[in-house]
This record gives C-alpha cells, sequence and structure tokens, in this order.
C-alpha cells in the first residue's frame, strides 16, 4: 500500500517537472522537435499522463521496473549496481556512526562539566549544523588535493581498478570507501553522541543505578552494565529513524564523491527526466526505508526485555 | 601585480600548449577527468560533448580539417579514410578513393558503400543527427564501386568539401544497416560501438569510466599513447580535484579560481585554444504571450540599442572571467577569419542610454527607481540556468548595471532542462545564453537568420529577422573570393549588432589543464582531442597507469538476443 502511494506521487511529481527524458537527454538544438516527438510516441509519452500511469503500475506488479533511458538499460539492472554500494555505505556509517557516537557520549558522561565534555558537545553540535554537501566538499579537498592520501572519487580506479589483483582490488575499494563513509559517519555520530549523552544522562540519577552505588560498584561498570544498556533503548530507536536522513545523506554524498549508489543515479535521474529511473529509486528507497524500521522495531523488542515477555 | 603574473602564466602555458611532439615510443595512458557523462558514443545519434569526444577518436571522417579551420575548398584538409579524392569538371561532384587498407575495429574492409549508407542515415530525420540541417546542398551519394563514394552537390559553393567531410564520421553498414534507424540511440551497439579510427573502444563503466585503446593495426598507424580514458562524474568540482590531485591528466574546463590554485602546482600546465564559443543575453522580440506581437518591451529598437549602452560588457567579462574570455563581437568568434576583430560596437554610456530611455517616454514617474511608459514599467524576467556559475554571475550583474538605468531586472535561475524548454517554447523575456559554434561560420544561419526564427524546431529563439542581415549572410556565403567573404560577413555583423536583439556578452577562452607529463602536440579550436594520436608521454616520465597490459581484443556489443527480456519497451 504504501509503497503503491509513493510510486503515485513520485510519478505524478516528476511528470509535473518541465521537460520529459527526450528534452533532457537531447539538449543539442539541432536535434528537431520531429525527431523528439517520434520518440515521445516510440515510449508512449504522448498518451495521457493516467494511461502512462497506469501502464506503470500494470509493469510494476510484474516486477518490471522500466526501462532507464539515460542508462539505456533496464530500471532493474541500474539500481543492481546501486543498491549495494548505497547499502555498503549506509551500513558501514550506521554501525560506525553508532560506535562512535556512543562511546563520545560515554566519555562525556565520565567526565561530565570538563574540557573534554565541552569539546565533544562542540564537535558534535558542529557536525551536526553542518550541510552534508559542505563536509562532504571540505573533506574531498581536504584529503584527496592538500594531503591526497585518499582517491578523488567513484568507487574503484578507473584506470587501474580492472588490471589488479583480488588483494589490490579489495584495497582500492576500500581506499574509495573511506571518505564517502567517514563523511556520512561523522554526520550522523553527532546526532547519536547528542541523543546518547542525553538518555545517560537521564538515567543516571536513576534508583538503580544508586543501588548499584551502594553495593560498591565502580563507576565504570555501573555505566557499562547498568546505565548503558538502559540508556540504549532510545538510541536504538534512532536507528529506525537514521535510515532517512541516512539515506537522503547518501544522496549528496554520493553526488560529491561520485560514489556509484542509488542516490547518485537518482539525481542523476531527476537532473535527465528519466522518469522511470527516478520513480523506481524512490520506491526501492521508501523499502529501505520501511526495512530499516521493521529491522529496529525487531532489535527495540529484542533490547527490551519487557516487550519480550509481552 | 597578481593580473600581471596570472598574463605571464598563460603565456607561458600557451607556448608549452603548442609544442611539438618529443621522440618517444608507443605507450602511457591518457586518463581526462570530465564532468559530465556521454549520452551514446555514434556520432550524429550523440547529442552530448562528450560523447562527440569520444565518438571523434572511434570513428574517421573521409578527410580531416586543418588546424586554420579553412573551410574554403579543400586545401585545408588533410587525407583519413579517403586517401585521394579529384573533383568534377563543373564542380559539382567530388568522387573519394576509399584507402584500401582502412579496416573497422571487428576487422571488416571500409567500403564505399559505407559513406553512402552514413549519407542516408544522417539525412534521415528519425536519427536526430546534428547534420541533417546542414547536409542541404549534398544532393546524394552514390558508390559506383566498393572503393569509391561520389558526393553529389546541388549546386557549387566555396564549403562543398568541408559539407561532405565534416559533418559526417563514418558508419560501418554491416553493423547498422539491419537496424531502424530510429532505434539506434536504445541499441547495445551505441555504447559499444565500432569504429575506424586510430582508437578502438574497450568498455564503459556507467558513471565511472570510459576506455579506448589504441589500434595498433590501423591504417593510418597506430597511435602514440596506448590507451585514453575518461574518467566521469557528474560534479564539476570532483571533476577538477580529480584533475588537480593527479588522478587525470586532463582537464578541458578550467575557470578562474582554479587557475589561480594550478599556480602552486609546477606539475599541471595550462593550454588555451581559440575559441569557438561565445555568449549573450537575448531578447525576445515577440510577445512570449502571442508571438504575432512584437515584445511590448523589445519589440523597440532605440529601446534595445539603450540596455546594450547600459551594460558595461567590459566589466562584466572581467569581473566573471577574469582574463579568460574577451567580450564578445556579436554573433561570431575572433577564430573566423571571416571575422573583422574590430568590429564596431554599441558603445557603453549609461549618460546616453538614460537619455534615449527618457525620449522613448520611459520615464520614473513616482521615484521608485523603475521608468514606467504608459503605466507599464520597465521590468523584465532574465531567465538563466542555476547550473552554469558563469551566466548566472553575468545575469546579477546586468542585473545591476540596468537598475542604475532604471530598469528592473529579476534573474530567474532555473534548472537547464527548465530553461532549454523556456527557450524552444519562446517562453521568455532574456535568456543568457551561449552557442558554441562549427568551423563554418554560416552556421548564424540558423542561429540569427530568418529561417531559423520562422521554422518550428529552428534555433533562432529570439525571433530576429532582418533580411538585410540575411542577404549578407547567404551573399558571404556564396562568396569565394576571400576578401570579399570577409567584407560581406562583416556587413552582416554590422547590421545584427546596430539592431541590437541581444547583448552581446563573453567570447570565452577555452582554458585547458594537462600534466607536464604529456606531450601535447597540437590543440585543434573545433576539437583539442583532435591530435590525441599524436600526444605522448616520455618513458622517464611514466607512472605505473602508463603500464599497463595490452587491451583485450575486440568483442562485440551484446546481440539482441543476449539481453532478452531487458528491451526498451
Amino acid at each position: 500500500m504504501i509503497v503503491a502511494f509513493v510510486a503515485a506521487i513520485s510519478f505524478a511529481l516528476i511528470h509535473l517537472a518541465p521537460g520529459d527524458p527526450f528534452s533532457a537527454a537531447m539538449d543539442n538544438p539541432s536535434v528537431s522537435d520531429a525527431v523528439r516527438e517520434n520518440l515521445r510516441v516510440q515510449y508512449g509519452f504522448d498518451r495521457p499522463l493516467p494511461e502512462q500511469f497506469a501502464r506503470y503500475i500494470s509493469q510494476l506488479a510484474r516486477g518490471e521496473l522500466g526501462w532507464s533511458f539515460s542508462h539505456n538499460r533496464p530500471v532493474r539492472d541500474v539500481l543492481a549496481h546501486a543498491v549495494p554500494n548505497t547499502l555498503l555505505l549506509m551500513s558501514i556509517a550506521l554501525i560506525a556512526s553508532f560506535a562512535l557516537g556512543i562511546l563520545v557520549a560515554v566519555v562525556q558522561v565520565t567526565r561530565r562539566g570538563s574540557t573534554t565534555d565541552g569539546v565533544l558537545s562542540g564537535l558534535s553540535l558542529l557536525f551536526l549544523s553542518m550541510p552534508d554537501f559542505w563536509l562532504a566538499i571540505l573533506a574531498l579537498l581536504t584529503f584527496t588535493y592538500w594531503l591526497p592520501v585518499f582517491p578523488v572519487g567513484g568507487a574503484v580506479d578507473p584506470v587501474m581498478h580492472e588490471y589488479m589483483g583480488l588483494g589490490g582490488r579489495i584495497l582500492d575499494r576500500l581506499k574509495h570507501l573511506v571518505l564517502p563513509a567517514l563523511t556520512l559517519t561523522l554526520l550522523a555520530a553527532a546526532t547519536v553522541a547528542r541523543h546518547q549523552r542525553a538518555a545517560l544522562l537521564d538515567v543516571l540519577p536513576s534508583d538503580y543505578i544508586r543501588t548499584a552505588r551502594l553495593k560498591g560498584l565502580t563507576e565504570r561498570a555501573i555505566l557499562r552494565r547498568h546505565a548503558l544498556r538502559n540508556a540504549t533503548l532510545p538510541i536504538i530507536s534512532l536507528i529506525g529513524l537514521s535510515f532517512p536522513a541516512l539515506l537522503t545523506g547518501a544522496v549528496f554524498i554520493e553526488r560529491v564523491f561520485a560514489w556509484p549508489g542509488m542516490g547518485y543515479a537518482l539525481v542523476n535521474a531527476i537532473e535527465s527526466r528519466d522518469y522511470p529511473l527516478v520513480v523506481g529509486s524512490v520506491i526501492i528507497g521508501s523499502v529501505m526505508v520501511m526495512l530499516g524500521s521493521f529491522l529496529a522495531d525487531m532489535l527495540y523488542a529484542w533490547a527490551d526485555p519487557r516487550l519480550r515477555a509481552g | 601585480m597578481a593580473t600581471l603574473r596570472f598574463a605571464a602564466l598563460i603565456l607561458l602555458a600557451a607556448c608549452v600548449g603548442t609544442e611539438g611532439p618529443a621522440p618517444s615510443s608507443s605507450g602511457g595512458t591518457l586518463v581526462i577527468s570530465a564532468g559530465a557523462t556521454p549520452d551514446v558514443l555514434i556520432p550524429g545519434v550523440t547529442a552530448s560533448g562528450l560523447g562527440n569526444q569520444i565518438s571523434d577518436l572511434v570513428f574517421d571522417r573521409l578527410a580531416e580539417i586543418g588546424d586554420s579551420l579553412n573551410i574554403v575548398g579543400d586545401r585545408g584538409f588533410t587525407p583519413r579514410l579517403a586517401d585521394r579524392w579529384s573533383w568534377s569538371a563543373d564542380s559539382l561532384s567530388i568522387a573519394f578513393h576509399v584507402n584500401p587498407r582502412a579496416r573497422w575495429h571487428d576487422g571488416q574492409p571500409v567500403r564505399a558503400e559505407d559513406v553512402r549508407f552514413t549519407f542516408e542515415s544522417n539525412r534521415d530525420s528519425t536519427m536526430g543527427s546534428s547534420a541533417f540541417a546542414l547536409l542541404g546542398n549534398v544532393d546524394s551519394v552514390t558508390a559506383p564501386d566498393s572503393a569509391t563514394a561520389v558526393f553529389w552537390f546541388r549546386s557549387r559553393a566555396p564549403q562543398q568539401f568541408y559539407d561532405a567531410v565534416y559533418l559526417m564520421p563514418i558508419l560501418p553498414a554491416h553493423i547498422w544497416r539491419d537496424k531502424p534507424v530510429a532505434s539506434w540511440r536504445a541499441s547495445a551497439e551505441a555504447r559499444a560501438p565500432v569504429g575506424s579510427g586510430r582508437y578502438r573502444f574497450v568498455r564503459w563503466t556507467p558513471r565511472s569510466s570510459v576506455e579506448l585503446a589504441a589500434d595498433t593495426m590501423n591504417y593510418f598507424g597506430a597511435p602514440k599513447l596506448n590507451r585514453v580514458i575518461w574518467s566521469l562524474s557528474s560534479d564539476f568540482n570532483t571533476a577538477v580535484t580529480r584533475f588537480l590531485s593527479g588522478e587525470a591528466d586532463f582537464f578541458e574546463a578550467l575557470r578562474p579560481e582554479n587557475v589561480s590554485a594550478i599556480r602552486n602546482l609546477p606539475q599541471v600546465r595550462i593550454a588555451q585554444t581559440k575559441g569557438l564559443q561565445y555568449s549573450f543575453a537575448q531578447l525576445n522580440l515577440r510577445d512570449p504571450a502571442n508571438r504575432a506581437r512584437p515584445h511590448p518591451v523589445f519589440g523597440d529598437r532605440e529601446l534595445r540599442r539603450a540596455l546594450t549602452m547600459a551594460v558595461d560588457r567590459g566589466a562584466i567579462v572581467r569581473s566573471v572571467y577574469d582574463t579568460l574570455a574577451f567580450p564578445a563581437l556579436g554573433p561570431t568568434t575572433r577564430m573566423y577569419t571571416t571575422t573583422d576583430p574590430n568590429l564596431p560596437q554599441i558603445p557603453f554610456d549609461l549618460a546616453r542610454a538614460r537619455a534615449t530611455l527618457d525620449s522613448l517616454g520611459w520615464r520614473d514617474a513616482d521615484g521608485d527607481g523603475t521608468r514606467e511608459r504608459n503605466g507599464r514599467p520597465l521590468k523584465f524576467a532574465v531567465t538563466v540556468p542555476g547550473s552554469s556559475t558563469a551566466r548566472v554571475r553575468m545575469a546579477v550583474l546586468i542585473q545591476e548595471q540596468l537598475r542604475q538605468a532604471g530598469v528592473k531586472v529579476d534573474v530567474e535561475q532555473t534548472d537547464f532542462r527548465v530553461f532549454l524548454d523556456k527557450m524552444r517554447r519562446r517562453a521568455f523575456d532574456v535568456v543568457i545564453s551561449g552557442l558554441q559554434t562549427q568551423p563554418s561560420p554560416g552556421s548564424v544561419r540558423q542561429s540569427w537568420g530568418t529561417a531559423g526564427s520562422r521554422a518550428r524546431d529552428g534555433s533562432n529563439y529570439g525571433s530576429y529577422e532582418s533580411p538585410v542581415f540575411d542577404a549578407y549572410i547567404d551573399s558571404a556565403l556564396a562568396a569565394f573570393d576571400v576578401p570579399a567573404r570577409r567584407a560581406l560577413f562583416t556587413k552582416a555583423y554590422r547590421t545584427i549588432i546596430e539592431d541590437a536583439p541581444a547583448i552581446w556578452l563573453a567570447e570565452p577562452i577555452p582554458t585547458l589543464g594537462y600534466h607536464s607529463r604529456l606531450q601535447v602536440a597540437g590543440m585543434r579550436p573545433d576539437a583539442w582531442w583532435a591530435h590525441i594520436g599524436e600526444w605522448s608521454i616520455p618513458e622517464d616520465k611514466r607512472i605505473p597507469r602508463d603500464n599497463l597490459p595490452a587491451a583485450a581484443p575486440f568483442s562485440p556489443a551484446p546481440s539482441p538476443a543476449d539481453t532478452a527480456g531487458r528491451k526498451a519497451p
């Protein structure tokens, strides 16, 4: 139901934008209107919008996402290449950002009021307020131009990758992954750190923490065994909420780093009015967000004994 | 001081850019960073600049134009697929002899039938070829034998030879003959082309790279570089950083801010070529709401001249391009030998512009800073594609300069596709536009002539119509005598400059960057890549990517059967 709704909205919105795949891909004034018109007829873009939508939905029901005009390939094939790249980037960013965010929060809580706490708070606020594309460009310039330690963009070296051995190829992929993953991680970690710090501060005055202290446990043990476990629940909820944010962030970051993922494909498809690829990407994106939320619910149920008990 | 240093750098770079090839054995990989992606790789079908670049290296023309871009007769041309040619006594036909050693990259011989087939395809309107509108003087092409292709012309013209060879790289008939022309764009072969050029297609990884390898058995001789690879990205910053960081050897569109960064990079050189581009603020002379009527503001020639007078074009060009552009002369560039670089212009004179507007009845009666006449304020929108930083800056500067003359300008930034759509529908007041012209100055007929204004899909979007201008252009294009040709073009340009259907803005100087290890053997103004086959990298300057193993042998594009169930709807 949600997927059908998303398909309808995205289909309508992209068709409302001026231009079509043929005015977009063929921006050469010497290509005549007659040629464009022929192509529109050939691909059915001369038909009324409801008819085009009905055809698209029936195609979708058969599992076909259509034909990408900008890639000259089925949308299914384009996304089959792009989605794994985006999932890889998002998964690494998700895991790394939660690990980093929780670590930062723990350090802040254990050194409450210290300079370290202040600096980390300032840094997390800075990353939180920084636009994703800006941080991406900054990282790009810093680590590829001023301090050239990482490659500029893409998922692999466009020249050498095909000629590398297995080990070289893996290393090449990892090197290309570092900057986009790092950027996405820093942005997401800032949110996690602030939430986790607030959650820990909420938990620390609780009775069971006081009891643990009275039992003679060290602050470190209290934090690890009691406070952190209970303060993790709101963070698990954040995983579900992070999925759409990460996906949106990935759109900008993939564009800057030319990372061949779904966001990169989507932005290019919008620019070239590649309707089927736009709608296909939005549908797959919404499915990913739904699965992410479902995963977060499962984790929440696993982590909270009260929910397991029924 | 900074400007002087910059000018010295440009001079030095220009000298380096034209140096001859150093003796070197073949080898090396040229990586070109591109801030765009190609659509398809078939000449005529591709509508993208990058598609043209790549297909130009994979496909050959019958003859190649020289660096001077002389289009009169055949003296400026050198043999390529045709090893010789002969003119008929009445000059109404040219017989080209196809080089018997020429082979397609799949091993098939190139035949005269391929030439005939290419012409017929380009004349098929469903192909969407950019040559379609320009081949009007070629009546037909015949192939009396497998080695001879004869072009038959409707009339004698100075650029007959150019029309025959420049506009159409030759396609392999055996690959395309059985496919409807309208389906070429979506075919697998359009993304894995088979040509006869000195480079053959190896692979295209979408949104990542396109790789060509030297055709070592080429009839014209193997090129010096083993590989040419375009590293693709959609973002300008990414593309330029890839070049500056050394991941790529070449970048074709440096901006002034990049040039200042390059000053700190001793391993990078700058080259400048003569340009075939110019930009302008095109005024719509017809009312967008009803094209039968003149535009309520720009229909008045004197008002257009006053607006031009109120714009300091020199200041705009300096501000936007620094020293990387000249003020535009008109609908032409300094590259053409037919262009007089001292063409008289409407001068910048704010006081006179104000006086003219006053005399036309446009006065600021209510003191709000904007002139009015009969209750209508003197205001209009300037539409500009948001993707072009230079054009946006020019629009903002025009807005400010016209404000001082009491004219209110709204700058409307749009998506590039929306911009194109507005131009095609002629639904605009003013657009900041640009044109990349061809070696023949005749393309001005489509962009500014009456025919281009009246044709349904003509590209004279501002609807400027002047029988005087048309007549001068037609006479100039028909003139064989070079001084007479230049005099007629000058008269045509003076006519259009005086009529002011546009504010002529900038003539950018193409500024390209390349790694110092690359020996660049010249750049042709219309196509800097034309001589890549002669570029080289000396052995002592090679890096690991220059020593890649030989590319895999030719493998044909997947047949439709291989992509069963994956066809276009």
